[in-house]
């Protein structure tokens, strides 16, 4: 590469769908269904209660797990300048609009009490996509169907035909690869072809509707094809059965996070209230 | 029972992918509503919303739940067979619950409702200030101010209102959306084809003995298969040999358990498809047939619960010994198909069935899994059928069944081309300058991310005008990456590809390809459509489209004809027509003879050599394969590991 008489491209860091980090570690290692439950749990906390205190705590269990789990920093996917300038402008907005508090500089009383809010409301999102990275990021997705069905296993006494529904999240996380591919394809093949230029506003609006037609019919012949052979595939082994070769049992770890995840969520419940109670 | 539960998977994973547009993830949707039970809608949208909370957390199961709940009222209204006031009635109702709903978990979750107000009314509180200091607009801030002011005072309102009104929006277009696709999907022949005959009979498939067995599938006036007397027993390895058409693929739905529609069979017990001591089927796609996404639960998948098989041994006999962790996404066509052995093997079957099984496998893999398959009933108690069109391939096996069939091949409807051999566009490769050049090209796939992977290392090379260049290389060897970046579809990391001097990536189009996957480059619902859609032509430009029909030696009767009725060689050939009517510069071809028959490849070559020949067209071959392509390439380029290998000197590559 070194040789290349032309500079390497900034290239945009893509973002990668449900592929974990290569490399193990100790949250590689955690039990798929813990790391759901934690995920799970600290969404409806947040969603409850977004104060700063719950914001924080998981943002200090989000570092932590990014810490010991080695995420570099370019499994990121790099955002497009706009989003960073849609931003910047927010939080500008967000200071003019001078709520208390106030902070003095010099003669200048900003407030800054819009900006909080606007701040807090940004780190509410980040914390919640974060989470969700976090698992992406470090659970393979063969775990995760045996863990919704061992999770789900209490719901089996309402009918609830969870078995069902865990093959079909493994059938589509297996399909999941190959459907990209397939989309890619059909993307590129759509560049490949002239642009058939239509006159007046009328006729272009109608070429665009049948365009988003044919493409969504296009991409769903590709999908129900992919499912027919499924279906054959699955037929041929005589119908839905295990899916899974090795059985997952809780460790030690596991329970550990667990406590530590309650411990978090009380802990910041109790904060909340007291915070309630004092004003 | 089996196709649904995947298409429940499959549908599934579009929706989180076109919730991206908001609108028309309830297509999807809406069509599993209509063709199958709620129950299955609501076993995709467990999977799709799981898939959603991974890659967006909670607010993409949201955005699951509400694509299903607008897809399935649309579904199950198209099923009612019911029009659009229908649709009108019941997403406003449906609307109006969403609303409730909506409004209810907002009142509910205060914090949040202040959080999501409070940076609101900042970043509007904000921007009138801003407002206010300009002159003449500190009136309409302090209209702005108090707008918002009053519509947060009637909150529930607004948003139960917007709730309501955005979900028969979102109804009315995909009623619409789904209405124009099911009609696109009405003609697409159902390519499920394996049955569960459930029997109360033990298992026993063997010995079978077929007297005077034909098959003619509904609505056609024709024997796809037969009449044939045919037996099967233990300890036999079986080639069935024929072209396209003539029935083999029918003889295994017949062996699987399906009833013929003319004749007897006779077997001691039930066919047990799947089942242990039944029989198993191996099939054409390594990548559908394939269910597990580790090498290991691939063994084990829709075993009966509690059944332990011997991963290790069954992994270790077709040679993927140590595989067991691997994803099964990563795995090669050829040891995809192996893996299919081993899956298969674990249910300990009396007859295997492989149909077609190594056509989408390279020339290694092929050998590999030959191999494997060869020794199958001397190491177990089973009979092997081996369904094939290479009649290679049938040399290991005990004897040989050749079907003729009634069938009619790709070529029926070939053009006769002459093939003079004529020197006069022939240009000399070597000389001038050249049409596409490769300069120093290196790829890596997400790159800077910890996922990147070097698909391709310093690859240099030009191709001139007139030429026939073969890329060749095994697997994951790079060809792929090396054609997109020659049609310019992607931007290589290091170096350039240029095409007359200019970036490739900068005129897409100019360079033709032609996938491996030809289906998906059909976009049109009609052959006439397609061509004249792919080449910029008008369709009602039926002396164009006959041409360009002619000129792949495809006959112009075809144009009316569905896409989706084609063969594979006519796919092929279509896309071609499309692609050669806007006189490509440099005419890419991946893997143009992947799965198809040998009359069919023969004839694809012949149309292939001939526009080289007389028409000067520069055709770049990426392909696993040599066989047949050293006439239509006299240059040959090897790839191994995304480097260029050096070549023994073949003819003309001294550029």
């Amino acid at each position: 590469m070194t040789t290349s008489r032309k500079q390497s491209r900034q290239q945009r860091r893509p973002v990668v769908l449900l592929r974990p980090i290569p490399g193990g570690s100790a949250i590689h290692d955690l039990w798929a269904g813990t790391k759901l439950l934690v995920m799970l749990s600290f969404s409806v906390l947040l969603a409850c209660l977004p104060g700063w205190v719950p914001i924080g705590l998981v943002a200090v269990w989000l570092g932590a797990a990014v810490w010991v789990a080695h995420i570099p920093r370019g499994a990121l996917p790099s955002l497009p300048r706009w989003v960073w300038f849609v931003l910047l402008l927010g939080n500008l907005a967000a200071v003019f609009s001078g709520r208390p508090p106030f902070i003095e500089i010099g003669s200048v009383a900003i407030g800054v009490g819009g900006l909080l809010e606007v701040l807090r409301f940004t780190g509410l999102s980040l914390v919640l996509l974060g989470l969700a990275a976090m698992v992406s990021w470090t659970t393979n997705v063969a775990e995760v169907a045996p863990a919704i069905a061992t999770l789900g296993r209490p719901l089996r006494r309402f009918r609830v035909p969870i078995d069902e529904w865990a093959v079909g999240l493994g059938l589509a996380l297996r399909a999941f690869p190959m459907l990209i591919t397939e989309f890619r394809l059909l993307y590129a093949a759509r560049r490949l072809r002239p642009r058939e230029v239509q006159q007046g506003r009328w006729r272009r609006y109608r070429h665009w509707v049948v365009e988003v037609v044919d493409l969504i019919a296009a991409a769903i012949t590709v999908a129900l094809r992919r499912a027919d052979e499924m279906g054959d595939a699955i037929t041929a082994r005589g119908g839905a059965g295990q899916f899974s070769a090795v059985s997952t049992r809780l460790t030690r770890r596991d329970w550990v996070v667990l406590g530590l995840c309650a411990t978090t969520c009380v802990g910041a419940v109790l904060s909340e209230l007291a915070w309630v109670s004092t004003t | 029972m089996a196709a649904l539960s995947a298409a429940t998977a499959i549908i599934a994973v579009i929706v989180p992918l076109a919730a991206g547009l908001s609108l028309l993830g309830g297509v999807p949707m809406g069509l599993l509503a209509y063709r199958y039970r709620i129950r299955v809608l609501v076993a995709s949208t467990v999977a799709a919303g799981v898939i959603a909370f991974l890659v967006g957390g909670a607010g993409g199961l949201m955005t699951v739940l509400h694509c299903s709940y607008v897809g399935g009222l649309t579904g199950v209204v198209k099923r009612r067979r019911r029009g659009t006031p229908t649709v009108l009635v019941a997403s406003l109702g449906a609307g109006l619950l969403v609303g409730v709903v909506a409004v209810a978990a907002l009142a509910i979750l205060t914090p949040l409702r202040n959080l999501i107000f409070a940076s609101m009314s900042a970043n509007v509180d904000g921007t009138a200030a801003v407002l206010a200091r300009i002159p003449y607009l500190s009136g309409a801030a302090h209209e702005l101010k108090l707008f918002f002011a009053t519509a947060l005072d009637y909150w529930p309102w607004i948003v139960g209102g917007g709730s309501a009104v955005s979900i028969v929006v979102a109804n009315l277009v995909s009623w619409w959306v789904l209405s124009r696709v099911l009609a696109r999907l009405a003609g697409i022949p159902d390519v499920h084809r394996l049955e569960t005959a459930i029997s109360a009979d033990p298992v026993g498939p063997l010995p079978v003995r077929l007297d005077e067995v034909g098959f003619r599938y509904p609505s056609t006036d024709t024997d796809a298969l037969g009449p044939v007397t045919l037996h099967f027993d233990t300890g036999e390895h079986v080639a069935v040999t024929g072209a396209n058409g003539s029935g083999k693929t029918t003889l295994m739905l017949v062996l699987a358990g399906r009833e013929p529609t003319k004749g007897v069979v006779r077997r001691p017990g039930a066919v047990g498809l799947g089942q242990r001591g039944g029989t198993a089927v191996i099939m054409q796609h390594p990548e559908s047939q394939v269910l597990g996404t580790r090498v290991a639960d691939d063994v084990v998948w829709g075993l009966p619960p509690g059944r332990r098989v011997d991963i290790e041994r069954l992994l270790g006999e077709v040679g993927l010994d140590g595989l067991g962790e691997r994803d099964t996404d990563g795995l090669s066509g050829g040891e995809l198909q192996r893996l299919a052995v081993a899956a298969a093997l674990a249910r300990e079957p009396a007859l295997l069935i492989a149909d077609e099984v190594t056509s989408m496998v390279d020339q290694q893999g092929r050998a590999a899994l030959l191999g494997v398959l060869a020794g199958l009933t001397t190491r177990h108690r089973m009979a092997l059928v081996h369904i094939t069109h290479y009649d290679l391939e049938a040399a290991s096996a005990d004897r040989t069944i050749h079907l003729s069939g009634h069938g009619s091949s790709d070529n029926a409807a070939m053009v006769g081309v002459a093939a003079a051999p004529a020197a006069t566009v022939a240009a000399d490769p070597g000389r001038g300058a050249p049409v596409l050049e490769v300069d120093d090209v290196g790829h890596v796939y997400a790159a800077g991310t910890p996922w990147a992977t070097t698909a391709l290392r310093n690859v240099t090379f030009a191709v001139h005008h007139g030429d026939g260049v073969l890329i060749h290389g095994g697997n994951g060897s790079g060809k792929s990456t090396l054609a997109w970046i020659m049609a310019g579809l992607t931007a290589p990391t290091t170096g350039a590809c240029l095409l007359n001097g200019q970036p490739v990536t900068e005129q897409v189009g100019a360079v033709a390809l032609s996938f491996q996957a030809t289906r998906l480059q059909l976009m049109r619902g009609r052959v006439g459509d397609e061509i004249a859609s792919s080449a910029g032509f008008s369709a009602h430009d039926t002396a164009r489209i006959a041409s360009s029909l002619a000129a792949v030696g495809l006959d112009a009767v075809l144009a009316d004809r569905r896409v989706d009725q084609l063969s594979g060689g006519q796919m092929r050939r279509v896309v071609l027509a499309g692609m050669l009517a806007r006189a490509p510069s440099v005419l890419i071809l991946d893997e143009p003879l992947a799965g198809l028959d040998a009359a069919s490849q023969q004839g694809l070559l012949r149309v292939l050599e001939d526009l080289r020949r007389h028409a000067g067209l520069t055709m770049v071959v990426i392909s696993h394969d040599f066989a047949g392509l050293e006439d239509l390439c006299p240059r040959t380029i090897e790839l191994s590991d995304g480097a260029l290998q050096p070549v023994p000197a073949p003819a003309g590559s001294a550029s």
